[in-house]
């Protein structure tokens, strides 16, 4: 986040906004400190219900739409780093991220329809996750699931989230949001190794970078 | 993977039990909306007063049919059912009129209703950035419309 708010503050172009969204079914109480922290002065939201990812398909975070002025999306569904990260050490070591997503986003506010990195309506188009009955029920699920979460009715929680899953298994938000009423939490053993079998389906964690 | 990243414990489960809504009541959620009705009628599906439909969805009823601004879908008396000299609207009918899916849970009454594959058409033709409905954390309500005139990188990130 407080990265997202220095390229922000670096861009400073009154008609350019940024709309951030926490998916996070905790609500403000986890999502909320992590914004604060960042001083962000671009649009904040947190969004239990993925309402954002639901609108553009996303099954991943982070992921981002570019939308110009007239409300065209010129790019999207991308692993939105904002810059490349190193956490752990040794073999615990992981590199994740990229340098070249926020040059290419000031680039395109700076020039617009002119910028390199804006793509036709086909190429966004084509881009876009194609998403059946099935996966659009699945986001149904997964809000059933939230309210019963927010009201403490744990089971019927994840009996819900179970449901939307089966529903799409693309969706690696609802496999991780998920594991977060797990002990073990979103980014363990068994989070590695369902992303190891979704990988092993030839499936991306995110789709390829084209910058 | 690094111990910052996986779940705080005291986070997994902070909300405490409580009843949703009073017995005999139902909470819609609804493209966004989260909407407590006070009533409902005794069947499979859910059956809704016709004045409850706009803060559900948007629609209202009216001679020509399910009106949602100038759009209106003929829809005749098909899905209005009289209970005890009550007239109901069916809800779930209704979606299933529009190809709609929706997930109910009858034992709690709180039923959830997927996106209108209509309402993604524009975006999936033509690149058009679809609408959405969110609150900022100011209580602000966001929506696409109001991102028109600028540039917008939408972007979303979780704790997780």
């Amino acid at each position: 986040m407080p990265v997202w708010q220095r390229i922000y503050e670096e861009i400073n172009n009154p008609n350019f906004v940024i709309l951030c969204a926490a998916q996070d079914t905790g609500g403000e109480a986890v999502a909320g400190p992590i914004f604060d922290a960042a001083n962000p002065t671009y649009i904040q939201v947190v969004d239990p219900d993925h309402i954002i990812s639901s609108a553009f398909n996303f099954v991943n975070v982070p992921s981002a739409a570019w939308v110009d002025e007239t409300g065209r999306i010129v790019r999207i569904d991308e692993g939105t780093y904002s810059q490349s990260h190193v956490i752990g050490e040794g073999e615990q070591k992981i590199s994740f991220g990229t340098d070249v997503y926020s040059p290419a986003l000031k680039d395109w506010v700076e020039k617009g329809a002119d910028s390199v990195h804006v793509q036709s309506a086909q190429t966004v188009t084509a881009n876009i996750r194609q998403h059946s009955p099935d996966q659009l029920k699945a986001d149904a699920a997964f809000r059933l699931g939230n309210t019963f979460r927010a009201y403490g009715h744990v089971e019927k929680a994840e009996h819900y989230w179970a449901m939307a899953r089966a529903l799409n298994p693309e969706s690696i938000n609802f496999i991780r949001q998920n594991l977060t009423l797990t002990e073990e939490g979103s980014a363990g053993e068994t989070f590695m190794k369902l992303m190891g079998d979704y990988i092993g389906q030839g499936k991306d964690y995110y789709r390829p970078m084209d910058i | 993977m690094a111990k910052a990243m996986m779940a705080n414990p005291d986070l997994r489960h902070p909300f405490e039990k409580q009843q949703i809504h009073r017995d005999g009541s139902a909470t819609v959620l609804y493209q966004g909306r989260t909407t407590t009705i006070a009533r409902i009628g005794k069947g499979q599906g859910l059956l809704i007063d016709p004045a409850d439909l706009p803060k559900i969805n948007g629609f209202t009823l009216k001679p020509e049919g399910a009106c949602y601004g100038d759009m209106c879908i003929p829809i005749g008396d098909s899905l209005l059912v009289e209970q005890d000299g009550v007239q109901w609207f069916d809800l779930t009918a209704f979606a299933d009129f529009l190809g709609q899916d929706y997930v109910g849970d009858t034992q709690s009454q709180v039923w959830s209703f997927a996106e209108l594959p209509a309402r993604r058409e524009s975006m999936m033709v033509d690149a058009m950035a679809p609408d959405f409905e969110v609150t900022d954390r100011g209580g602000q309500v966001v929506n696409m419309a109001d991102l028109k005139g600028k540039k917008a990188l939408i972007v979303t990130w979780s704790s997780w």
